[in-house]
């Protein structure tokens, strides 16, 4: 079970690798003088091109691609990202400001929404064909087809500018500090980043469900005297988790995705935010760390997700193949 | 021979509804169980031999449903339950189910919780109806598993299904349902999913069980060869009823009903001289969702007479419990 973990983990690595030779070739293709993403550009103002050219020797852009990647890569592991070539700041200085806001929006949304979509498609599915089914069929279907933006216009709308209910975007007010004072800032965008995830989820909970209960075992777990409850809950939604699993890993990037928009919707200051400003300001070398930080994250999301579906699939935790054996 | 009874189906009736057509899955079905005895449920694929099995349980699916006929179960006190009154998932059911009656189904590799391990699943059917701690029901289980001729059962408690095969799988299943010592076993074609070899020692195995837990047994299949290796009753059913009933001697020695001397001369029998040719039954079973108005075998029949396409044959005592189906044993027919 430990080796599993390992084995998945280690396979972070390559996948990283090929994304930061990807966002690499991205930057080399950016146009203007490179020594401006290495320097800070007040410095860059007042050197000559002699001097510009010394120092282009001595900052290595003249080597090769390949020891410039490494050099860049080493650069990335410790948090040296480069500048802006808009605000001329450091790049890690940008990303840190941004960075905990997407990763509280993003968390908070996608265990609501994992949550809801569970439960709705599970009493879906134990009421199938009824009124509550068909209900739950209909919002689902508006879930996933309406864009998140409209939602979230809709949203301020009703619960910001006539109910007042909630605060029409940012992230905090002043004093704000705890998470629990930000909160209200959060229900919003939240909700709304997660709507698409919650009508996919209960989709597929609804179809994994009924699949499940017409297993063979169901019928067992009936045979043995267990109540309705213990039986949907313990034999039927524990299994049906297991495919969902790979439906949340596959939604997770969709969800980062997703916070480009509604951040901007919302005016919230993430990192799809700012993503959204520096494409607008042709700030390259900002979109392509963002770029970077986003794939990564998605990537360490995913990862949990097949931690947990570990926890949940004896299967998948001993990696052995179905039948035979008495492997442990 | 004890002949006190434990189960009895009277004119048992279900009925599916497959989109806006009705299927008559069984249409008129009545035996008994003798306590301690097992009784074969012998048919053909698709003649309603695992519905009667689920309709005594009220294990059908949702589209299902008992139309008519009792199910009446008589519990250690002598009291008697009407099982097909009670609501699907009703409290009084469930404390039958798994406790009282157990069953066995068809497939052991779809049988089995994917994510529990095995231990757990028998143990689970035994915490639900006896107020035991965890160790003992460890122990039980053990012991049950040890029962069923696993080696090392203190392990394999632990094992997940996957780590099992067929036989094994499928002896996990009697452990399930002989755990808490049921009075009546169902055991719905325990061996259709397992190969030759296994079947055989999963037989052996469930009529070592019968007869030391004392447990009723049905058990239900196509093959006549179980049946006279096993059971001390059979019941032969066509088509949701049952044609002919009597004990072992009776069905095998002197059978009445053409269908049953059919499925007698279909048994392979491994002999030195090859001569003669397997016989198989003409036909195929009606579609369920027609009305038959005569006998359903007619257009199977050899001895087809003009009587058995117009009328629905009705049941002639042979001899004591031996009873069959069929116009040429009525009383006022020709052909007696």
């Amino acid at each position: 079970m430990f080796k599993y973990y390992i084995t998945r983990f280690a396979m972070l690595i390559p996948k990283l690798m090929v994304i930061s030779i990807i966002v690499f070739i991205g930057i080399q293709m950016i146009p203007g003088d490179p020594v401006t993403r290495t320097i800070s550009p007040e410095v860059y103002a007042h050197l000559s091109p002699v001097q510009l050219n010394e120092l282009r020797q001595e900052l290595g852009l003249n080597d090769s691609m390949v020891v410039q990647y490494l050099r860049w890569l080493s650069g990335l592991l410790r948090g040296d990202f480069g500048y802006s070539l808009v605000t001329g700041g450091k790049i890690s200085g940008i990303i840190a400001s941004r960075l905990p806001a997407t990763f509280e929006l993003a968390f908070v949304s996608l265990i609501f929404a994992t949550i809801l979509g569970l439960l709705f498609g599970f009493i879906s599915a134990i009421k199938k064909n009824t009124i509550i089914d068909y209900t739950n069929t209909v919002l689902g279907m508006i879930g996933i087809s309406v864009p998140p933006f409209f939602f979230g216009l809709l949203a301020i709308l009703l619960f910001s500018i006539y109910l007042r209910w909630f605060p029409t975007g940012g992230r905090m007010g002043y004093g704000h500090v705890t998470f629990f004072a930000r909160l209200k800032y959060l229900v919003l965008p939240a909700f709304i980043l997660g709507i698409s995830l919650i009508a996919t989820l209960m989709k597929f909970t609804r179809g994994s469900m009924l699949d499940v209960l017409s297993k063979e075992y169901i019928k067992v777990a009936r045979s043995k005297g267990l109540s309705e409850i213990k039986v949907n809950l313990k034999h039927g939604f524990r299994n049906a988790l297991i495919p969902i699993m790979v439906v949340l890993v596959m939604r997770i990037p969709m969800l980062v995705g997703g916070t480009v928009i509604i951040e901007t919707v919302f005016n919230y200051p993430g990192m799809g935010s700012l993503m959204v400003s520096s494409i607008s300001g042709s700030d390259m070398p900002v979109v392509m760390i963002g770029t970077f930080i986003m794939t990564s994250s998605v990537l360490l999301a995913s990862f949990f997700v097949d931690v947990f579906a570990a926890i949940i699939d004896p299967r998948i935790r001993f990696g052995t193949d179905a039948g035979g054996g008495n492997g442990k | 021979m004890n002949e006190e009874i434990i189960l009895k189906v009277e004119n048992l009736q279900t009925k599916f509804r497959v989109g806006k057509r009705i299927v008559h899955a069984v249409n008129d079905v009545s035996f008994e169980l003798k306590k301690g005895t097992m009784l074969g449920i012998v048919g053909e694929s698709g003649c309603g031999k695992s519905v009667t099995a689920h309709s005594i349980m009220k294990l059908l699916p949702k589209n299902g449903s008992i139309t008519g006929g009792k199910v009446k179960y008589y519990d250690n006190n002598g009291k008697a339950h009407i099982l097909n009154e009670y609501d699907r998932n009703s409290k009084e059911l469930r404390t039958i189910r798994g406790k009282e009656i157990s069953m066995i189904f068809q497939d052991p590799l779809a049988s089995l919780d994917p994510v529990y391990t095995i231990g757990s699943q028998i143990s689970e059917n035994l915490r639900e109806h006896e107020n035991i701690s965890k160790k003992e029901a460890f122990d039980r289980v053990v012991s049950m598993l040890f029962e069923l001729g696993f080696s090392n059962p203190e392990e394999r408690y632990y094992d997940y299904p996957h780590n099992f095969s067929g036989g094994m799988k499928q002896r996990v299943m009697i452990a399930i349902a002989m755990i808490c010592n049921p009075n009546i076993l169902i055991a719905d074609e325990p061996t259709t999913a397992l190969d030759v070899t296994i079947q055989a020692q999963i037989l052996t195995l469930m009529s070592k069980m019968q007869k030391t837990h004392g447990t009723s047994t049905i058990l239900i299949t196509h093959n006549m060869g179980i049946v006279a290796e096993t059971c001390d009753e059979v019941a032969v059913i066509y088509m949701g009823r049952i044609v002919e009933f009597g004990n072992l001697e009776q069905i095998f020695n002197t059978p009445m009903h053409p269908y049953t001397k059919a499925l007698l001369k279909s048994v392979p029998v491994l002999s030195s001289g090859g001569e003669k040719r397997l016989e198989y039954i003409p036909g195929a079973t009606p579609d369920g969702s027609e009305v038959i108005k005569g006998c359903a075998f007619a257009d199977r029949c050899k001895h087809t007479m003009e009587i058995c396409r117009t009328k629905q044959p009705v049941e002639s005592i042979v001899d004591g419990s031996h009873r069959v189906l069929c116009w040429l044993y009525d009383k006022g027919g020709k052909n007696a």
